[in-house]
């Protein structure tokens, strides 16, 4: 396990510690997800991309069931926006799937390339700190699996709804907003 | 995690080889680069291996510099209590060999005043004279009060902290027991209770004097200090007492925790009842106060939850009635 300290945390340096951040972050992030795919099971969950947004709301699931585990660990404090990450996620998957399949599937595109990008600067950020001290958290697989999803958005026709590009750029910079606020809060 | 911690016990002996053969620096700056390296990792993972023993027993040096603990756990694991400030810090001869036998670094020597003065608070209150009488007590001139630049403040923070730590230190305790099965675990409340009594009770001797810590405690410059440490010890309450939420519950039970602190705090101060029994009193109806409300809070999701489903039914119900619910 990691830093299970016994220790009082400010003399860790609490909340502004880097590790800290990150983890709230992503756990922010997992929960905002399974929101998202929970938003979008409402709307076109009898539809044939029903099964398809399960599967990936499924793997969304077990990342958010670790990330509740890591936390608990390590003790870091849950972001307190929760409650409207609850709710924005959910009308973001919902408003998303109204627009159709291509809809719900370029808001997939979207979040997943910016989590995935995220993961990406934290796995080189931990790296260049210490690479031994937090190979156990070094998401790899959480990254491959939300590029899988990113890929799979694309491979169902994410790209053919018009406007594409301009509702991407929304989504992207939502998350970028979303996830610089969660570190700090 | 074992094997590592194996490896960089390893590490710390390629340090102290490399000490003893004390080489000059141009000669091998490879190996003191690699165990420095090894040292920092091993400090690191140090704090973090805390959680598989017991943790560092000296109280009032957990949050000095890491080596500090690294040593002191190596040093006093059989020796509990005995960081008292009155004594010099033998602990540490043998084991900072970055150092030498006789340094002492100026934050110990600011711990060591602060517990020899608050022996003096009684007698001058939370202030400077207490401090500087209890430098005169360690044979040091008064005049050392000089670097305490926050006087009566520093010396209440102290104080505040150490007692947060010996907190620790029993609920960690109390933790193992449960864990090595000789002892039950409490119910919730019952641990609260008992945590918020035990800490609280610290303040007995001073309990005179109380009211002027806690309004030092409220000036404006101490109020970051004062806030952090209470919700640290919030925190580590919530934590032995088995709480690993990752919600919104993470801030409400703190929120609660930290309200029947502070009443039960201040009902204390006020208190003259024998062996404070009207303080325990008043805290054991907050702590059910809190008990009940979650009970209520519970029932009314669930019957929330049960009046949703009966709608959702009647709704399914009208849309048959009426035809709605056809497939054309």
């Amino acid at each position: 396990s990691l830093v299970s300290s016994h220790k009082p945390k400010i003399f860790r340096s609490g909340g502004l510690c880097m590790l800290d951040r990150m983890l709230r972050v992503d756990h922010a992030g997992e929960y905002g997800a399974n929101r998202i795919y929970a938003g979008q099971m409402a709307v076109l969950g009898r539809s044939r991309t029903g099964p398809l947004i399960q599967e990936m709301w499924d793997q969304e699931k077990k990342h958010l069931e670790k990330f509740n585990e890591i936390l608990a660990e390590n003790r870091v404090r849950p972001t307190a926006l929760l409650p409207l990450w609850n709710i924005a996620g959910f009308v973001l998957g919902a408003s998303s799937a109204l627009l159709g399949k291509e809809g719900a599937m370029a808001c997939t595109v979207a979040v997943e390339e910016s989590i995935s990008e995220h993961y990406n600067s934290q796995i080189r950020a931990l790296m260049e700190k210490d690479p031994e001290r937090y190979t156990e958290l070094l998401q790899v697989k959480f990254r491959d699996d939300e590029m899988e999803h990113h890929d799979t958005g694309l491979e169902h026709d994410a790209e053919s709804i018009p406007g594409y590009w301009l509702l991407k750029k929304r989504y992207t910079t939502g998350c970028k907003a979303a996830i610089y606020v969660s570190q700090r809060v | 995690m074992a094997a590592l911690l194996r490896g960089l016990r390893a590490g710390r002996t390629l340090r102290g080889l490399c000490s003893v053969v004390s080489a000059p620096p141009a000669a091998n700056p490879q190996c003191s680069g690699l165990t420095r390296g090894i040292h920092c990792a091993a400090l690191r993972l140090q704090d973090e291996s805390k959680s598989d023993k017991p943790p560092p027993s000296s109280s009032s040096t957990t949050h000095h510099e890491h080596y500090q603990t690294h040593s002191a756990e190596q040093a006093s694991t059989s020796d509990p209590a005995a960081e008292e400030a009155s004594r010099p810090n033998t602990s540490y001869q043998d084991q900072s060999g970055e150092q030498g036998e006789e340094y002492e670094t100026e934050e110990q020597l600011q711990v060591r005043i602060l517990n020899a003065a608050l022996e003096f608070v009684p007698l001058h209150g939370w202030s400077m004279e207490a401090i500087a009488a209890g430098a005169e007590t360690l044979d040091l001139s008064s005049a050392s009060t000089g670097m305490f630049y926050n006087g009566a403040g520093d010396l209440v923070l102290h104080f505040v902290s150490h007692c947060n730590s010996q907190l620790t230190e029993i609920l960690a305790e109390q933790h193992k027991q449960v864990q090595l099965g000789q002892a039950e675990q409490k119910r919730t409340a019952d641990f609260l209770r008992d945590a918020v009594e035990t800490r609280l009770r610290m303040h007995i001797p001073y309990i005179e004097s109380w009211p002027q810590a806690m309004s030092i405690l409220l000036l404006p410059h101490n109020i970051p200090n004062s806030l952090k440490h209470l919700s640290t010890l919030v925190d580590d309450i919530w934590f032995y007492a088995g709480d690993r939420s990752t919600d919104m519950n993470w801030y409400t039970k703190r929120a609660a925790l930290t309200g029947i602190y502070n009443t039960t705090e201040l009902v204390m101060v006020q208190d003259s009842s024998t062996d404070f029994q009207d303080t325990w009193n008043f805290l054991d109806n907050r702590i059910q106060d809190v008990v009940n409300m979650a009970g209520t809070a519970k029932q009314v999701q669930s019957t929330g939850e049960a009046v949703v489903q009966g709608l959702m039914g009647a709704a399914f119900t009208l849309k048959n009635l009426t035809g709605l619910n056809q497939k054309r």
